[in-house]
């Protein structure tokens, strides 16, 4: 029997489409936004052709391709690099300001899936104005001046460049939730677009300009791939932890963001790995390595150890203790303790592999190992502090966060004032053993006089035990807390 | 056994109990109303049930599953329209209606057919292509209800939706939920206009800094009411009459009626409250008013109007609330 005629392939590719696409993309296209500036940017195109054509036959065919090329690749950033990414700030923050966001949420299409619709849709409107602007790039090709590989470098970090600033800015409409609050990140995103306009328009002239002499340096294509490895895992992180923020407080909203912190931390150490194997096993790649993603893992790490105590309970029957991506603070601290710990292990074992020829290996050894241990420190202090009294007054995320620069401030500043009263150095070593800044620049000095690091051992030792005891005690306190909040 | 029933509810913000032990159960293709002032709580419980929120204690069990434990496997069977409509500028209505049935999760025919049917029920149909930002507050809110039902939902969950519509908005919107009803789907409605209510509910839920007052129907509401503050006559005296000395007259013989709990000489009339016993029946209050009526007259006092006010809801609402925001 007849079962009904099958939808024509468009109903059904349609069906496919993410549905946020779909109405997006309708709405997009009806916006006088979008037609003034697709228009003015052709407008502008064709014009700067006719000048083009008109200079190089001026010049007697004089090399112009770098200039316009240039020229028509403003047209375009000035679109990519701020209309598009402002729009997808623009469009989320209306989400949540109307309050569609809840009826979103309800749909069951789940905050990364809304956010994943949000930002391809915006991604395709970037393409209709790229595909009106690739002629004329293809054009100044043939103006001479300039070579394919250079041309298809700036278009692929022109492209990251876009992705990672429409997650930005769809990150940015998930941070306020107050009118002021608004008000605020509202302008914090026109600065920052403007910034990332004039970068991204900077690069692509030092790019187009360097040309073919960039492409030959032998560092050139590592520098290529550490730029767009940066902007794909934070863009990823960003996408991840606006998703979070949006997700219903009944959802595992915490798997995602720390799922790709994680992935993030271990793909880079599968590229610092790589990178310190083809540089000749150099102990600096493990050290500038072991700070920057201890320092990285600082600032991330203040995001996971202030989420809030506990649980929906609808989460709690399936949550064990290894449960590390679920929601709660005390999941989150000990994450950030695994990875701030596993990441300093891992370049303290580069260290170790290391050619030993450098006299300050020991130096740069200690400042891996204490670059891990004093956020370790100051994330445990700020838990107590907040968590220990029985008051709820300083338990918010926020307030944590608050904290912890608080406590890690006058931890850096307090020490080297105590020492200048005591008639002492400054930056004297024992004085500022806990500070955070101090004492990181302490451990990684080498004192050449004496051909020994300015700290010793014992210190070291001193600093990792105490941090290791705080973030005992942060742990107990949090399990404590989770504990009471289930109970209630 | 109840669609919905709402057991021990409690929710807190740190310090502040915002629903404190709320119980009540909704039956399939009834419409309950939820009422109590700003700040009630009221909101916060809708949320919950809502699966927006979590409760600190308590559950909600919808079809006999907790929403609480499984709030994915309830949302499918919800429809909730908050108190703004959340509406899309530059969508037209018909397009509004397909995102949403797109994001439900309705493919092709079944979407289409879908949509259609939402759109002939709400009366939207000759609204089609009008974008939803040049309609008025009424049709936009039928389009939001439209939302709520793309999905067929058995519990539908309605805050404020009568808000700020025009008379003709609101009996419309009175149609539609008592259709709804009609079909089987079960109605939680909020709304701060009390009269509104009453013609459209079947039952009615007080609420209070978080607490429930009273639960049940609207009918058994205002008897109770009824019995705790007592029944309001009204005696107009005939105009040329001897006027201030016959109202004198008659406060005095009333005053001396059994029941009679206060009399207040307004300009041209009296207004007299019968003290009955607690769950005083109807018969029993037409019973005293009918003596003192015929004491009156007996009396040789020229009554010519003599009228038993009707409690409405916003009388029960009054007398069970004090007005109190948690």
């Amino acid at each position: 029997m007849e079962t009904g005629a099958r939808a024509p392939l468009s109903e059904r590719l349609g069906d496919r489409i993410n549905p946020l696409v779909v109405k997006e993309i309708r709405q997009g296209l009806r916006t006088r936004l979008f037609w003034v500036c697709f228009g003015l940017m052709l407008m502008a195109c064709v014009m700067l052709s006719l000048t083009a054509y008109a200079d190089v036959r001026d010049s007697g065919n004089q090399p112009r391709g770098q200039v316009y090329f240039f020229t028509y690749f403003v047209c375009l950033g000035l679109v990519h690099f701020f209309i598009i990414p402002y729009s997808a700030y623009r469009s989320l923050a209306r989400e949540r300001e109307d309050e569609t966001w809840v009826l979103l949420a309800l749909t069951g299409l789940g905050p990364r899936r809304i956010l994943r619709g949000k930002v391809t849709s915006f991604l395709a409107q970037a393409a209709l104005y790229a595909s009106a602007v690739g002629p004329f790039l293809l054009f100044s090709y043939y103006l001479n001046g300039i070579d394919l590989p250079t041309i298809l470098t700036v278009l692929m970090l022109g492209a990251a460049w876009l992705v990672f600033l429409t997650v930005l800015g769809v990150c940015a409409a998930t941070l306020a939730d107050g009118r002021l609050g608004r008000a605020f990140v509202h302008f914090l995103v026109l600065g920052l677009l403007a910034g990332a306009v004039v970068v991204g328009l900077t690069s692509a002239f030092g790019i187009s300009e360097g040309g073919s002499r960039l492409m030959r340096e032998r560092e050139f294509p590592y520098v290529i791939a550490v730029v767009l490895w940066l902007m794909l895992s934070y863009g990823w992180l960003l996408f991840e932890a606006a998703a979070a923020r949006l997700a219903l407080i009944t959802e595992d909203y915490s798997r995602g963001p720390r799922r790709a912190l994680v992935a993030q931390m271990l793909l880079s150490a599968v590229g610092v790995a790589v990178l310190w194997w083809r540089q000749g096993q150099e102990r600096e790649v493990a050290a500038v390595a072991g700070i920057a993603g201890c320092l990285h893992l600082t600032v991330t790490g203040l995001f996971l150890i202030s989420d809030v105590d506990g649980m929906a309970r609808a989460l709690r029957a399936k949550t064990r203790g290894w449960s590390l991506l679920r929601p709660g603070a005390v999941r989150g601290f000990r994450l950030m303790v695994l990875l701030i710990g596993g990441w300093a292990l891992f370049c303290c074992a580069l260290h170790l592999l290391s050619d030993d020829t450098q006299h300050n290996w020991r130096s740069m050894l200690y400042a891996t190992v204490a670059a891990a241990a004093y956020p370790l420190l100051y994330f445990s202090v700020a838990l107590l502090v907040a968590k220990m009294p029985r008051s709820e007054r300083m338990t918010s995320p926020a307030a944590v966060r608050v904290l912890f620069i608080a406590l890690a401030g006058l931890a850096s500043v307090l020490p080297p004032l105590l020492a200048v009263l005591m008639d002492e150095e400054a930056d004297n070593g024992l004085i500022n053993l806990l500070n955070p800044i101090v004492g990181l620049v302490n451990f990684a000095t080498h004192e050449n006089q004496i051909s020994a690091p300015k700290m010793t051992a014992g210190m070291l030792y001193f600093l990792c035990g105490v941090a290791a005891l705080a973030a005992f005690a942060a742990d107990r306190i949090l399990v404590e807390r989770e504990r009471r909040v289930h109970a209630s | 056994m109840s669609l919905l029933q709402v057991k021990a509810l409690r929710r807190d913000y740190g310090s502040l109990r915002a629903v404190d032990d709320v119980s009540f159960e909704l039956e399939a293709g009834t419409i309950l109303g939820f009422i109590g002032p700003n700040g009630a709580g009221k909101s916060t419980t809708m949320r919950i049930i809502a699966t927006l929120d979590t409760p600190t204690a308590g559950e909600v069990l919808l079809d006999g599953q907790s929403l609480v434990d499984s709030p994915d496997k309830a949302r499918p069977l919800i429809g909730y329209m908050p108190d703004r409509y959340g509406t899309y500028d530059d969508v037209t209505v018909w397009e509004f209606l397909d995102f949403f049935a797109r994001a439900y999760g309705l493919k092709g025919a079944a979407r289409h057919k879908r949509v259609a049917s939402v759109m002939e029920f709400t009366g939207l149909n000759p609204l089609k292509d009008k974008l939803t930002s040049a309609l008025s507050k009424g049709m936009k809110q039928r389009v939001a209800l439209g939302r709520t039902l793309l999905h067929d939902p058995k519990l539908l969950i309605l805050d404020e939706p009568a808000d700020g519509l025009d008379p003709r908005a609101r009996i419309e919107l009175r149609e539609l939920l008592r259709a709804l009803a009609d079909q089987g789907k079960a109605v939680l409605i909020s709304s701060h206009i009390l009269t509104e209510l009453a013609e459209i509910c079947d039952t009615c839920a007080i609420i209070e800094q978080g607490r429930l007052l009273a639960t049940g129907k609207v009918a058994d509401l205002l008897a109770q009411s009824q019995a705790s503050g007592g029944t309001e006559l009204t005696v107009r005296l005939a105009a040329g009459a001897d006027g201030e000395a016959a109202s004198a007259r008659a406060e005095k013989l009333l005053l001396e009626q059994p029941r009679v709990g206060q009399v207040a000489r307004e300009a041209e009339a009296l207004r007299v409250r019968l003290e009955l016993e607690p769950g005083a029946t109807r018969e029993q209050v037409d019973e005293a008013a009918a003596r003192l009526l015929a004491a009156l007259v007996g009396a040789g006092v020229p009554v010519c109007a003599f009228s038993h006010r009707e409690l409405n809801l916003e009388d029960a609402f009054m007398t069970v609330t004090k007005g109190r925001v948690a």
